[in-house]
Order: C-alpha cells, then sequence, then structure tokens
C-alpha cells in the first residue's frame, strides 16, 4: 500500500504557514496549552519532516499524533482542499511514515494483531453468527463490544421488531484504529477480512454501530482497495427508515428532555445532522434541548482516533470540556461509542439513540 | 535535544547546568505535567508570526531554540517561577498565542518559555459596573464567545482574535477593528496583575481613573514581556448591540475622504468599524467597486437611537464629499472575511515576501506619510506591491496599514531588511508613529531611538530598575542591540 496516504505538502504547508483561525476550535490544544499540538503547531513538524529537515523521533511523532480527527479547525479554515487531520495522518503513515509507534500504542495493536480487537479478547465473542443467510449484517464495532454491548442488544431487539432479516459475524476490528496507530498492512489485513465475512454473509446491506467503522468501510476500504458488495448505512439511519416505512413504531417514553451530541464524523464528514434529530423527535415523548456546540460545530468528545486508548488523560480532558456545553441535568443522546464512553463523566446519563429507540420501541418481552 | 534544526540569529543560551537546575526546581513548583524539554515543544514556541520566520521555516532553520517550556496554572505558580529564574539568571519569554508579527517571543539568549496558555480562565463578571476579570492566557475568540453567552462584548476584535490570548493584547497594545467606538485594549483596560521578576505580584485598582501618581499597571501596556509577566487583567466590556447599521461609500480619492473621516470624528460621532482603502485595495478586497475609486467600510451599533443619529450625521458629510453610497453588503462580506490570512501562507511558498506596515499619524500628514511609504516601498527591487488602508482613526488623526509584496529572489531576508528600512525611514521622515498596534519586538527595535529619541533611556532605566539581572525576554523592545539581526 505504498501509493496511499500521500502527504499533500502544499496544504501542510498551508496550515503550518497560517496563524490558525482554528486555534479555539482545537480541543487538544485547548485542553493541553501545548503549542506543539495546536493545529499549525502539528503541521509545522510534520512538514518539517516531510521536507526532509528532521528525522521522526518519539517527541515529534507524539505531537503529530495528538490529533482527534474531529475536523473542527476545518469548520472556518480559509483553505478550502485542506483536511489537516487527514495530512497529519498521512504524514506519519505514508510515504515519509515514522516506522515505529508509541510504546503506548504497542499493547492494542497486539492485541489487533491476536485478538482482531484493540480490545483484547473480551470482543472477540460477542458478535455471533446469528443466520445462515439474511437481508441484513448488523455490525457493531469494537468499541461498542467492548464499552457498551447493550447497544448490540438493542439493535437485535429492534431488528427483530421491525421483523427485518439480519445476521451478525465474528467480527474483526473494522482496521481504524490500526491505520491510527501506523500499520496500514494490518489494516488491509483486517478489512480483508471483514470484506470476506461480510460477503459470505450474502447480505445486501451493512449497518453500523459506530461511526468510525461507518467512514472506515465507506472511505476508507475503497481507498485501500477493498470493495465491500453492500450498501453501508449508518444505525440511527437505518432505523429511522424503518420508522418511516411503519415497521418500527415509537411509543411514549419518560425521559423528557434530551441533549443530542452529534458525533464529528456524522456532523462533519457525513454531514448527518437532521437524521438523528429526525428520530429523536419520532419519539413521543422527547424534546431535545440543544448543547452549546451543535451540528456542524460540535465539539469532540476526546474519543476520536482512538485517544481513549492512546492519550486517555487529553481524552478525558477533552471530554470534560465538552460536558461544559450541556444542561448539568441533561440526559445526553450520542450515535458513537466513543463519545458515550467519553462523556459518561461525573455521573452523567449517556444513552445511544438505538438504547433510546429500543426502549421506545420494544418492550422486555419482545 | 537534538540540534537537527539551524538556528539564525541565536545569541546565546543558559548554560545548560542551571537550566537543568530550574527545571528540577520547576518540577517541584507545577508538577512534571507542566515542565517540558521536549523537541516538539521547544520548535513549537521558538517562533511567533514574525514573516521572518516563515521564510526561514521553508529554508528549514528556525529563529532560536529555548531550552525549556513551562506552563504556570495560576498567579502564584508564575510568580515563583519568576524568582526562580530571577535566582538563576535564567532569561524567560512569555508565550500567549504566538501571533505577534515582529519576533517579540523569539528566544535570541534561550532561556525558557513561560507558556501561559494554562492560565485560561474568566475569574468573575461585574456585571453592574460592566468589568470582566480574566486570566492572560484566554483565547481571544473563547474570551469574546464567553462574553456573547452572557449578553456582552469585549469589544474587542483584532484581525488576530482567534488566535490571540488576553495577555497578548496587553502586551503589545494592540488594537481591535472596532475600535473607533470601543476603544484600543488601553482603553478596554481597567487594569491588570501583573509578576514581577522577584516573584512580587502586582494588582491595580479595578476603579475608574485614579489621580494617585502615574499609574504603575499602564506600564505594562506595550512592555511585550520587558518587565514582567501580565497574569490576569480587568477589561472593560459592554451589552451586545442593540442595532447595527452597515454602509460603504467612495469617494474620488484619499484625501476627500480622509477629511470626510476626520469631520466624522470631529462631529462627535463613534462608528464601530471605520475602514478607509486605497483605489487598489478596494478593487482587491471588493472588486464590484471597481479600482478607480476609494472605498469606506463603516459599522455602527449600539443603541438604536444613537445608530440612527450617527448614521444621518455620518452620510451627510460623505454626500458632501462627493460620496456614492454603495449599502451594506461589502462590509457584511468584510465581516465575513476578516480574519482571513491566508494569502500569506500561498504567496509565501510562492517564493514571495510579504508583510504588513502600520504606522500613526495626523491628520495633516496621514496622505503624505501613505504617499511616501508606498514610493518608497515600491523603489525597493523586487517589490511588486504596496497598498494601503486606514484601519482605525481618531480625533487627532489614523492608523496608515501598508501591505507589501516582493519576489526578491533568494535573497529573502536581505528584502525584507530593506523594504522596512524604507518604510521606517520615511515614516520617520513624515513625523508620523513607527507603530500603531503590531508592536516592536526584535526586528523594530531597530527603529525604537529614533521613535523615542531620551525616552528609551527613560525606558532602559525602569527596565533596569524592575528586572536588574535581565531575565525578562532579553533583546527586545529596542533596548539592546541585537549582533545577528542587523540592520
Amino acid at each position: 500500500m505504498a501509493e496511499i496516504n500521500q502527504v499533500d505538502l502544499e496544504q501542510l504547508l498551508n496550515c503550518a504557514l497560517c496563524p490558525n483561525l482554528c486555534r479555539c476550535d482545537c480541543p487538544v490544544l485547548q485542553v493541553t496549552g501545548r503549542e506543539a499540538v495546536a493545529p499549525a503547531g502539528k503541521a509545522r513538524l510534520a512538514a518539517q519532516v516531510q521536507q526532509d529537515f528532521m528525522v521522526w523521533n518519539s517527541e515529534l511523532l507524539e505531537a503529530v499524533s495528538n490529533c482527534l480527527g474531529c475536523r473542527n479547525c476545518t469548520v472556518l479554515c480559509p483553505f478550502p482542499d485542506l483536511n489537516l487531520c487527514d495530512e497529519l495522518l498521512y504524514s506519519r503513515t505514508g510515504e515519509k511514515k515514522a516506522g515505529f509507534s508509541l510504546p503506548s500504542w504497542e499493547p492494542y495493536l497486539n492485541n489487533l494483531k491476536r485478538y482482531g480487537s484493540p480490545y483484547g479478547q473480551k470482543t472477540a465473542d460477542q458478535a455471533v453468527k446469528v443466520a445462515k443467510e439474511a437481508e441484513v449484517v448488523y455490525y457493531a464495532g469494537c468499541t461498542t463490544l467492548a464499552n457498551n454491548p447493550g447497544v448490540l442488544d438493542a439493535a437485535q431487539q429492534l431488528l427483530k421488531k421491525a421483523g427485518v432479516s439480519y445476521t451478525l459475524i465474528s467480527e474483526d476490528c473494522c482496521g481504524y484504529p490500526a491505520e491510527t496507530w501506523g500499520d496500514l498492512e494490518l489494516a488491509g489485513q483486517l478489512a480483508a477480512e471483514n470484506c470476506r465475512k461480510i460477503a459470505e454473509s450474502g447480505a445486501k446491506v451493512l449497518v453500523t454501530g459506530c461511526p468510525e467503522c461507518w467512514q472506515t468501510f465507506s472511505e476508507r476500504y475503497p481507498y485501500w482497495g477493498h470493495e465491500l458488495p453492500v450498501k453501508i448505512i449508518d444505525g440511527s439511519t437505518y432505523f429511522l427508515n424503518l420508522i418511516k416505512e411503519g415497521q418500527l413504531k415509537p411509543e411514549f417514553i419518560e425521559l423528557k428532555k434530551i441533549s443530542y451530541h452529534d458525533p464529528c464524523i456524522w456532523a462533519r464528514t457525513a454531514e448527518k445532522i437532521s437524521e438523528p434529530r429526525e428520530l429523536i423527535h419520532k419519539i413521543p415523548g422527547i424534546t431535545i434541548e440543544e448543547p452549546v456546540y451543535n451540528g456542524k460545530e460540535t465539539h469532540c468528545c476526546g474519543g476520536g482516533r482512538m485517544f481513549q486508548l492512546s492519550f486517555p488523560v487529553t481524552a478525558a480532558a477533552v471530554a470534560a470540556r465538552r460536558l461544559n456545553d450541556f444542561s448539568p441535568v441533561a440526559t445526553i443522546a450520542t450515535a458513537c461509542p466513543f463519545c458515550r464512553e467519553g462523556l459518561l463523566q461525573e455521573g452523567r446519563k449517556v444513552l445511544d439513540l438505538v438504547e433510546i429507540l429500543a426502549l421506545s420501541c420494544c418492550n422486555e418481552n419482545d | 535535544m537534538n540540534d537537527y534544526i539551524p538556528t539564525t540569529v541565536q545569541e546565546s543560551r543558559v548554560e545548560q547546568p542551571l537550566i537543568e537546575k530550574f527545571s528540577r526546581k520547576a518540577l517541584e513548583i507545577i508538577g512534571e505535567d507542566n515542565v517540558s524539554s521536549d523537541q516538539a515543544d521547544l520548535l513549537s514556541t521558538c517562533r511567533d508570526f514574525w514573516p521572518v520566520n516563515s521564510i526561514w521555516m521553508l529554508e528549514g532553520s528556525v529563529p532560536a531554540l529555548p531550552q525549556l517550556v513551562v506552563w504556570p496554572c495560576s498567579t502564584e505558580d508564575a510568580a515563583a517561577l519568576l524568582k526562580l529564574a530571577n535566582e538563576l539568571k535564567v532569561a524567560v519569554i512569555p508565550y500567549g498565542e504566538g501571533s505577534g508579527t515582529m519576533g517579540g517571543v523569539v528566544p535570541i539568549y534561550g532561556g525558557v518559555m513561560i507558556d501561559l496558555k494554562k492560565m485560561n480562565r474568566i475569574r468573575s463578571i461585574d456585571k453592574e459596573s460592566l468589568m470582566v476579570n480574566v486570566e492572560c492566557g484566554m483565547n481571544g475568540a473563547l474570551y469574546e464567545e464567553n462574553l456573547n453567552r452572557e449578553g456582552y462584548t469585549g469589544g474587542h476584535f483584532p484581525q488576530s482574535l482567534r488566535c490571540s490570548s488576553v495577555g497578548g493584547w496587553l502586551a503589545c497594545r494592540a488594537a481591535g477593528q472596532f475600535s473607533t467606538r470601543y476603544g484600543k485594549i488601553e482603553d478596554i483596560a481597567v487594569t491588570l496583575e501583573a509578576v514581577l521578576p522577584d516573584g512580587t505580584i502586582f494588582s491595580g485598582r479595578s476603579v475608574p481613573r485614579t489621580a494617585t501618581g502615574p499609574r504603575v499597571d499602564q506600564l505594562f501596556l506595550g512592555s511585550e514581556g520587558i518587565f514582567g509577566i501580565i497574569t490576569a487583567a480587568t477589561l472593560r466590556i459592554w451589552p451586545l448591540p442593540e442595532k447595527r447599521h452597515m454602509v460603504t461609500y467612495t469617494f474620488e480619492n484619499l484625501e476627500e475622504s480622509l477629511q470626510a473621516i476626520r469631520l466624522v470624528m470631529h462631529s462627535g460621532a463613534r462608528p464601530a468599524v471605520v475602514r478607509l482603502y486605497d483605489a487598489q485595495e478596494t478593487g482587491h478586497h471588493f472588486p464590484e467597486l471597481g479600482d478607480k475609486r476609494c472605498g469606506l467600510i463603516l459599522l455602527i451599533e449600539g443603541n438604536s437611537k444613537i445608530v440612527d443619529a450617527e448614521a444621518a450625521v455620518i452620510e451627510k458629510i460623505a454626500m458632501a464629499h462627493g460620496a456614492i453610497e454603495e449599502g451594506p453588503t461589502h462590509v457584511e462580506h468584510w465581516l465575513k472575511k476578516r480574519f482571513d490570512v491566508s494569502v500569506a501562507s500561498t504567496l509565501f511558498q510562492k517564493g514571495a515576501v510579504l508583510d504588513t506596515i502600520e504606522v500613526s499619524a495626523n491628520w495633516h500628514n496621514a496622505h503624505s506619510t501613505y504617499i511616501a511609504m508606498q514610493q518608497a516601498l515600491m523603489a525597493v527591487e523586487g517589490t511588486m506591491l504596496a497598498s494601503g488602508h486606514y484601519s482605525h482613526v481618531y480625533p487627532d488623526g489614523a492608523a496608515l496599514y501598508l501591505t507589501t509584496v516582493g519576489f526578491p529572489g533568494d535573497d529573502k531576508i536581505g528584502f525584507y531588511k530593506r523594504i522596512w528600512q524604507a518604510a521606517m525611514e520615511a515614516c520617520l521622515a513624515e513625523g508620523a508613529a513607527i507603530s500603531h498596534h503590531h508592536g516592536i519586538g526584535l526586528h523594530r527595535g531597530l527603529w525604537m531611538k529614533d521613535e523615542h529619541g531620551a525616552g528609551l533611556e527613560v525606558l532602559r532605566s525602569i527596565k533596569k530598575a524592575l528586572d536588574p539581572n535581565n531575565i525578562m525576554n532579553p533583546g527586545k523592545l529596542g533596548l539592546a542591540e541585537v549582533s545577528t539581526w542587523q540592520k
């Protein structure tokens, strides 16, 4: 995969030479106060390496890796073709890659190689094939399985309730963490294995429980040369469609007000801002109270680019900062296992949209 | 530390054993999370947005390297760190958001960068007296957003709003784009809190005015880190404006439009934004206005009745000077684009040298200074463009802001020095002041003697009294000769 993850040096330098309107939008800079992890700070270090003025060492790699991939720096960026998050990733994984990983990544990379999941054995057997042939494959994702397997249960309840012919597969990680940690070969192997299993299922639709998986299947697999022979759709949009088609009928639940946290990928990459809100509005008895930053301007939960494993202290600080944008008594809804995990601080109640919908559509006897 | 990247203006470095001693003691004061000798941290705090740094970056060098970075989290932390630095005679440089344009943070003598970004809280808002107490490391845009949520504005909108800090505004005597109504930072600041090199914490009084001798707090405004560290400030705030009126006028030439603005300021009207562009910049920023006339954009805001009255007064004066009204759309366009400086990134990569030079003139020489500086810049071989606008106005004069671009070939640094030499000589010959709001830093220190005359010795004496060991941002504000960076 030598030809992929190539840096666009002109774009990287555009950022490196800019005073950065986005400084206040970079959550990592805001919680660490480190100039080295400011957007232009990282761009400069990466550019110096790409221009052969410096060589990677662990200190430079650590700084340049301090990017959540949240793309908040693109919202007001004056360079329309610049996606700094990607350029930083490419700078350390592409042609002039670092070629080594940080010590804190090693155990997770080893887990990926051994178990197909950065979280190790605990997620390996949770998604078990339930049908030989089915229309739909539901893919929960390793972070959902590790941190909130209840989402898988809720999704299965909804699929059964709607009468959907579905199956699960023995999931391998989608490959996103492997790419994040610089092992593109491993990412490719995981992609190939997932493609094989999904193709074998015979399903026509792949429903994902995690935005990172959705993005990896939708964008990275074709880029890596792996095509999934299925339509890829995220859980909240899929279940919203089932409601619209009358296959799911939400009933009143006692949640009253919830605040929806837009996951960065949904809001800024997939631009799925209205769909999750529409789904919430379909549930009788719930109104939405928006947090301070929402929609395309959402702020990251601290979970992007595997920060909860790679840089847990920074991840927790970013999440705590994001929680300040919500009413202290709000129940927070989201549609991403990383967001849920990050925002579960200070006794906050955080639910995945699939869990809320299951509460509304499925009773205990379903 | 791997010195893989060469330095260009490193005069000297602090002896490493002293840095190591400082580091050990600093760890005891502020903890390991707040002390770093990591290469990435040293490389990232060694520069600001002085255009010369961009030239060096593309050539693979940095101006100079610090030897340690520390992050105080409180005024007490900052005081303890300065006391330690003073005892060990270690140079320290306060660092905010790094948006300065004159090399003010370049650590030419090495030493310790004191990064203030972890001091970023609003401590209190006094809604009765309309004041806020805020720590120095707070980002400008976040400061304004926080105030807006409470129904107020800070009234300070430098082009660097999103990439500058409250402390940086105070330390370089910043001016915001809405300054004609809200004032410059020295008008907005009620008082400030600062730490002196011996660790003393100075706190000024948050009262409207005093007649108790010279104001010590005002000494720190524009001090660029040479007297101590500004750690917090009490700033004036305003209720969010009830009404905003935007209008553009074009005039036949600069002289006529300057006359109109002068009379507007003498009438007592105080529009928030007054920006007058020469014909070249009018055509560049607002192509639909063409490049034959001079565009004046005005934004008036506040109480709706006062806004209406000011708009009427201004319209009458403008029309009497041959203005053509062009409506609000150009002001709206400017509001959307006003923080965008992306052209610098693009041009530097194409081999250009670009800079902006802002000076301060009275009405009698506001136009002649523009002519003299533009001609001086264009006379430098390699200059392709020298255009200007007036960005801030007063009853007694205006700030002139020139933008110059050149393609000098390989000798970019030589060209940079030549354009500045030409511009500063022309400015001084016209009797204008060498800086309106970008400050002095490293580079403009070369003309501080011409600017201040005997006043420079006064500054030097104050510096010596407050900082006898010369630990605070040494080599800046023109108080010392920097051999690596001569005229």
